[in-house]
């Protein structure tokens, strides 16, 4: 093994690692960037990336890390080509000041089994989360991570993840609430 | 914090599973106490349900699949040998007379020689850095009939071939509507760093741009075309990165030839 050279050994590690993670990178970068072509590009950046790191890198978790060099390519991503969304480039610990509502009573669960039936609607809502609240709740919600891999994975704290996850899914509670 | 802020972030936590045994007891027994906070629980179970309806995982594209797995077969499967043994035919009529030679033997000899010729002629010291190291480079290249060690001109199957052997991710810009074609990838050594080279063909000419490394030793610092050896060399900087150029073509073509590669930089300012 320490024989052989690290380009050999960084693509075993590779293609151990990164091919059975490609639907969660997927989805992740296409819920992020709203566009599935875009998110080839990032998946396959994050691939080179993640090759390149390989090589001195072993990896314990590879989920998380593997989730973590995609978040951060589609940051880049965003940064380079949609100048719009300038979300991603600001302190994202700023919107941890937001939503002071979060704690009010959500409406009765016949209102919300109502309007939760319109997943266009949801997906919209979706869509207009800032980008803090919408990576946390698609690491935890489409890629299934723990609080403790969404904390590794965007550099946040866990009560801020927490924090965040409970704020995103408040919103769209109340979204669908003041639409339906 | 409010407590009806932190009784969410615990019922979110519940429904997660982030519970430790200790708190989901306690949880579960003030739901069976509280029908209110039970309702709660069912309504925010209800909401993450409908979110990942919303957006479901999906399959990553099968053609997104395959350029992965590509990146982690050996590099034997994709490429071109490096410099094969086919002379260029110039260099076959130079040295079928003497026949002793092994046309690899002679090619590298060939190479050699014409290098030092190419520096006496001028008689001045070339400058140093990594213009002279790139121009050496292409002066080979062109010797060898070898221009490029991955001949594609699909930037698919450049770019991966080039990250997979150097340090830095090149960016490929397709300027083939501008007259440059892709013709393939090859990797330079500059002060010992691998750095990606890409080779762009411009009517029977070529031109190799290189991204230099960071912390290479640049030569002469200057930003334009100047000539090193009978090659054109440009120079420029661009989003904090170093380029130079080197082609056998006329400088006039050079100079287009920059500007389209600026221009089509997808993260340049210009």
């Amino acid at each position: 093994m320490t024989e052989r050279d690290p380009g050999t050994l960084a693509r075993a590690r590779f293609a151990e690692i990164v091919p059975p993670l490609l639907d969660d990178a997927y989805s992740l970068a296409k819920w992020l960037c709203r566009d599935g072509s875009d998110a080839e590009d990032i998946v396959q950046e994050a691939a080179l990336r993640a090759l390149k790191a390989l090589e001195t890198t072993v990896v314990d978790k590879p989920k998380p890390w593997f989730l973590m060099i995609v978040r951060n390519a589609a940051m880049s991503f965003m940064a380079k080509n949609r100048s719009k969304t300038i979300a991603y480039a600001g302190d994202m610990d700023d919107l941890d000041a937001l939503g002071p509502q979060d704690g009010e009573a959500p409406p009765s669960a016949e209102e919300t089994l109502i309007a939760l039936e319109d997943s266009a609607r949801l997906k919209e809502a979706i869509a207009v989360l800032p980008p803090a609240l919408l990576e946390t709740l698609v690491m935890r919600d489409v890629n299934g991570l723990s609080y403790r891999e969404i904390a590794d994975a965007t550099g946040a704290p866990i009560g801020t993840v927490m924090s965040r996850l409970s704020r995103g899914r408040a919103s769209l509670a109340r979204t669908l609430r003041a639409e339906g | 914090m409010t407590d009806s802020r932190e009784n969410l972030l615990r019922l979110n936590a519940a429904l997660d599973g982030e519970l430790g045994p200790m708190e989901q007891a306690a949880f579960e027994r003030e739901m069976r106490d509280d029908p209110a906070l039970a309702a709660e629980f069912a309504r925010l179970s209800a909401t993450r349900d409908a979110i990942q309806r919303a957006i479901p995982r999906e399959k990553a594209p099968a053609d997104l699949v395959a350029r992965i797995a590509a990146l982690a077969e050996p590099p034997s499967a994709t490429v071109i040998p490096f410099r094969p043994p086919t002379p260029a035919p110039q260099a076959r009529q130079a040295w079928s007379a003497r026949g002793a030679l092994s046309l690899a033997a002679s090619l590298c000899v060939l190479g050699f020689a014409a290098g030092i010729a190419l520096t006496s002629l001028r008689g001045l010291p070339p400058p140093p850095g990594a213009e002279t190291a790139l121009v050496s480079d292409f002066a080979r290249a062109a010797i060898a009939g070898q221009p490029y060690d991955v001949a594609s001109s699909d930037r698919h199957t450049v770019k991966p071939w080039l990250a997979g052997r150097t340090t830095v991710s090149a960016d490929i810009v397709d300027l083939a509507a501008q007259g440059f074609p892709l013709a393939g990838g090859r990797v330079s050594v500059i002060d010992r760093i691998p750095a990606p080279t890409l080779v762009y063909r411009h009517n029977e000419h070529f031109v190799a741009v290189t991204e230099l490394p960071a912390g290479a030793k640049p030569g002469a610092a200057t930003v334009g075309v100047e000539t090193i050896d009978g090659y054109h060399v440009a120079r420029w900087s661009s989003d904090g990165l170093d380029f130079v150029a080197v082609s056998d073509a006329d400088e006039a073509a050079l100079g287009d030839f920059v500007a389209a590669f600026r221009r089509g930089k997808p993260h340049s300012a210009e």
